[in-house]
């Protein structure tokens, strides 16, 4: 089995169906996991801001920060490795809050807008989330079977 | 509840804070004082001056040359940035390869650390504050308090997990519901015993409850680390047994004036930085994912 790690403001992709793909710690962060079970290819982004007009220096640097540059380009990605749309299954994990009564670091929702508006726009289902809450949450995608898992705090999850 | 003299315990079992950087702490916030004086601070201790030879010769400085001494690290890389690496080199001395209560090990507790230096100063800026010269060193050091309260936090891990379950009480306050005291108390009383700046202890007492200091106006610092503490958490830097379960003081945000843009801007900017800097710790210890 290899282990392929998403970092924050990181994508990965692979057709190893021994591989798992892992990100860690997700806080407001939040990861799109896409697997495609046809080609037993898969793919996670781990992105930690909704739009990149924050800092479009930054976005050209690393366009995965971004869920509008990041999310976009994990699906090229995928697509220049022969997948097609029809065979995807997307699923999103993170975008966690602090208590925050004012909504100062609304960071997680802010993240989740978006996914949601652009999946809106481009007509893409979410198969399964597990979104918001206080909860910091570890993300597997195993690629042999599409299975994926959420650790938090000892407890596994299946997505 | 735990007892004073056993926290007083805790505090002793701890290396000693390096000498060199509390000298240099007080010299940092010093105008008058020339890198002159600086140098011949840490030109006495060996071990500090391998250590910032060490990293200000790493790749992340990108430096033509190769520096071989205190005073070049000085002249090239500035007063406050050396003081910054000493203390970051400091702070790596004291951190015990796991904190079994929190559930983590030293590469996160050490990568939140410098999350929350490198976020305050940049914070800071950001707002075109007149930024404290301490305030990457209170980020660095706010949370020591948890080296002492780990082990106490351990032995009582089943109960800490229930009442975190319940997601009613933040992580500082279930320290305080089970030991009686919490991380922030006793860092400043272990800033204290370390000889630390006053205005750095303060920090380590209040980052999670900063108050008004004077006709509405915060402590700075505090408000600072605070804001960058949470931040820090929003990004994944110190995931732990607590998850997200930590407030945000909406007062000290606002005495800030920070707006969530400023906020994800900072975070933006932030991150290549903090993975910069959290690749310094000592090789001689290990790390995990």
């Amino acid at each position: 089995m290899s282990l392929i790690t998403v970092d924050i403001a990181d994508l990965k992709t692979s057709a190893d169906p021994d591989a798992v793909i892992v990100t860690y710690a997700l806080g407001s962060c939040i990861a799109v996991i896409i697997y495609d079970s046809v080609r037993k290819v898969g793919g996670m982004i781990h992105y930690m801001l909704p739009m990149s007009e924050t800092s479009p220096e930054k976005a050209k640097d690393r366009p995965a920060m971004f869920a509008d540059t990041g999310i976009p380009l994990l699906f090229h990605t995928m697509y220049e490795m022969g997948c097609k749309k029809p065979d995807l299954v997307v699923k999103a994990a993170g975008g966690g809050a602090l208590y925050d009564d004012h909504g100062h670091f609304a960071i997680g929702q802010r993240n989740y807008t978006s996914l949601r508006k652009m999946f809106w726009k481009a007509g893409v289902l979410i198969a399964a989330e597990d979104v918001g809450g206080s909860k910091s949450r570890t993300v597997r995608l195993f690629l042999a079977t599409g299975r994926c898992t959420i650790n938090s705090v000892g407890e596994e999850t299946e997505l | 509840m735990i007892e004073r003299n056993e926290i007083l315990a805790g505090i002793k079992k701890l290396p000693a804070f390096s000498s060199t950087v509390v000298r240099l702490s007080s010299l940092v916030s010093d105008p008058d004082a020339g890198a002159g004086e600086f140098e011949a601070v840490v030109q006495p201790d060996p071990a500090l001056t391998a250590n910032l030879l060490r990293m200000a010769n790493s790749a992340y400085f990108g430096l033509s040359r190769r520096i071989g001494s205190a005073r070049e690290a000085i002249t090239l890389l500035g007063v406050r940035r050396v003081f910054e690496l000493g203390a970051m080199a400091a702070v790596d001395a004291v951190v015990p390869d796991t904190l079994p209560g929190y559930g983590i090990d030293a590469s996160v507790f050490w990568s939140h650390s410098v999350a929350v230096a490198v976020i305050a100063e940049r914070l800071s800026k950001e707002r075109k504050l007149a930024t404290p010269a301490l305030t990457f060193t209170a980020g660095l050091l706010h949370d020591v308090g948890k080296l002492v309260i780990s082990s106490f936090l351990a032995d009582r891990v089943e109960a800490l997990r229930s009442e975190l379950a319940s997601g009613e009480l933040s992580l500082i306050a279930c320290e305080q519901k089970l030991l009686g005291a919490d991380h922030a108390q006793i860092g400043a009383e272990l800033g204290a015993v370390w000889n630390l700046p006053e205005a750095v202890v303060r920090v380590m007492a209040s980052h999670h409850a900063p108050e008004v200091v004077e006709q509405g106006r915060g402590d700075v610092l505090v408000d600072l680390v605070h804001a960058a503490d949470c931040l820090a958490h929003s990004m994944g830097f110190g995931a732990d047994v607590g998850g997200m379960l930590r407030h945000v003081d909406d007062a000290a945000i606002a005495r800030l004036g920070l707006r969530h843009l400023d906020l994800e801007h900072v975070a933006s900017r932030a991150l290549p930085e903090i993975e910069g800097l959290s690749q310094f710790r000592s090789p001689k210890k290990g790390t995990s994912a």
